[in-house]
């Protein structure tokens, strides 16, 4: 059986069924954008000064991407929860199809879909004075779809045993919120306080961050050597889709 | 040669109030013929299904798949993206079974023509009717030409048009391409065009065999008899055994087989209603599921 043709299929499935739903994607993009404007027209007014506020805005740019690519990560996994539902789930399973192709088939074009709507706020950048060279573009494409890749297993995974969309919602948000609020996403963690520091290191989320503000010549985890925050990264995302191969792989009846 | 043979399964789901048997010891085979599979709801009939393709790992108990080509699958949900056209969706299903892409085109055109839905094969599913949508599912099943199409109450929310075109679309394909069929239904009526029927009740197989072998089961005619109270039912029961008829009750209705058209005027207590006629499959479906009741309570038929 070719498990590459079944990916490919289901990732062409899940594609499609992005271009027929626009309202998901204006509402990925939509959101972040407007937690964005709102954020540093807060800080603005309270820090009340010109030139850190330029900072600060192009600061959380790469922030609200991942916010961005968290959304449609949690849209892309969360459709495994519909699928169920639908019956269309227990089709793929009692298809010869492995069950790692129906990871790989959403993850991919899930990151991929991700990935382009994280790019579309980072395009915001060269107008907060960051300018973006080629090399650094597909940087930080590889970051947002690395993290996307992780957070489509962890929520793939977790989906796989959380009956109603309701329940995916409520945990992912308990575990995702958090990671991002301490990734920093909104603040630099170099001037953290020490605990609140320790916290963002030991997060995945904030080396995915640095990785990205590396890539496009903003400042990434001071401090740190060259290279770990893609290796952390890189290491993060390969956990989630083990993960979730693993869970979607046990024997169930979540069928 | 047995499609499929399942041997003492037993399946447990997991509840705080107590862990629920859906499958006790369940034994049967499957050949190249149609079996309709009938119970009350949560007699295990879906439990069985989804034993048998894979979806349900049971406690105990061995199943052995001797099909070719794997097996089609139709539940009472179309397994099909809502979002995705006819062909769209027939062509996912050809790369879930690895087909090549000339294969796909080729099944394809055959069973959206045999199915009557050559039409709309550019429609999304989300346009078509319930019965429309059903006719792709079943070309999404058959679409691999499985050995073994499973059909799990396909015709739940159909109208009786709808109804009949679907049975008719199967019954073209399995005389294209033989298979083994087996189905679950509420319907009587259904499980009478089956080569064989199984009943289940409480997750236990209360009958097994072809309609005609079922019917004779309750001889010549069978007589319904509607009591005014229970003192009557009693009184009805304690009749049949004076006249060597079988008799099961539910309520203030009783059933008597092998029942002789004198029988009919005979009925002591002055019946609300009773009626004789020649055995069907209903007759033979309450009459068992009564028997099953009566034997897990206690009582006899």
């Amino acid at each position: 059986m070719n498990g590459l043709q079944a990916a490919i299929g289901l990732g062409r499935r899940e594609l499609i069924r992005q271009i027929r739903q626009p309202s998901r994607i204006v509402a990925s993009v939509l959101t972040p954008m407007l937690i964005w404007i709102f954020i540093v027209g807060g800080f603005s007014s309270a820090i009340g000064q010109d030139n850190t506020d330029a900072n600060l805005t192009a600061y959380m740019i790469p922030g609200v991407a991942s916010l961005t690519v968290m959304f449609a990560s949690i849209f892309a996994s969360i459709s495994l929860i519909q699928d169920r539902h639908d019956g269309f789930l227990r089709a793929a399973l009692i298809s010869p199809a492995p069950r790692w192709s129906i990871v790989v088939g959403k993850v991919s074009a899930g990151a991929l879909v991700a990935m382009v709507q994280g790019l579309v706020v980072l395009a915001a950048l060269p107008f907060l004075g960051v300018q973006l060279s080629v090399v650094g573009v597909l940087g930080a494409c590889a970051g947002l779809a690395l993290i996307s890749i992780a957070l489509i297993g962890l929520g793939l995974g977790l989906a796989w045993v959380v009956d109603s969309s309701q329940g995916f919602h409520g945990i992912m948000n308990a575990v995702l919120m958090p990671m991002w609020l301490t990734s920093g996403a909104i603040f630099p963690i170099n001037d953290a306080a020490g605990w609140l520091r320790i916290i963002a290191l030991c997060n995945p989320l904030t080396w995915a961050h640095g990785a990205i503000r590396s890539s496009v010549g903003m400042v990434g985890i001071e401090g740190m050597p060259t290279g770990l925050d893609w290796l952390i990264t890189i290491a993060f995302a390969g956990a989630c889709i083990v993960l979730a191969t693993g869970v979607m792989g046990r024997a169930s009846r979540r069928v | 040669m047995h499609c499929i043979e399942v041997d003492q399964l037993r399946v447990v789901y997991p509840n705080k109030d107590g862990d629920r048997v859906a499958l006790d010891r369940v034994s049967l085979s499957i050949g190249h013929e149609s079996v309709a599979l009938l119970g009350p709801n949560g007699a295990g009939k879906s439990t069985l299904m989804g034993v048998l393709s894979g979806t349900v790992f049971p406690n105990e108990g061995t199943v052995h798949r001797g099909y070719e080509n794997g097996l089609g699958i139709v539940i009472q949900t179309p397994a099909l993206d809502e979002l995705l056209t006819v062909r769209e969706n027939l062509r996912l299903a050809g790369d879930l079974h690895g087909m090549s892409k000339e294969a796909i085109n080729g099944s394809t055109q055959a069973l959206i023509e045999t199915l009557g839905i050559a039409d709309r094969i550019n429609q999304q599913i989300r346009k078509l009717s319930g019965g429309l949508k059903r006719r792709v599912d079943l070309a999404r099943a058959l679409l691999p030409s499985p050995g073994l199409l499973l059909l799990d109450e396909p015709t739940t929310g159909l109208d009786v048009e709808a109804r009949a075109s679907l049975w008719s679309s199967i019954d073209r394909i399995r005389t294209k391409s033989p298979m083994a069929v087996l189905f679950a239904t509420h319907l009587t009526e259904e499980a009478s065009k089956a080569d064989r029927v199984i009943l289940l009740s409480e997750g236990r197989v209360i009958i097994d065999g072809t309609p005609t072998e079922l019917l004779a089961g309750l001889g010549e005619a069978v007589l319904r008899v509607r009591s005014g109270s229970e003192s009557a039912v009693a009184q009805i029961e304690s009749w049949c055994s004076q006249i060597g008829c079988p008799c099961v009750s539910k309520g203030l209705e009783t059933l008597i087989s092998h029942a002789k058209p004198e029988h009919a005027g005979q009925c002591p207590r002055d019946p609300l209603s009773v009626t004789l006629a020649s055995p069907t499959l209903e007759d033979v479906y309450l009459w068992h599921a009564r028997v099953g009741i009566a034997e897990s309570s206690g009582g006899t038929a």
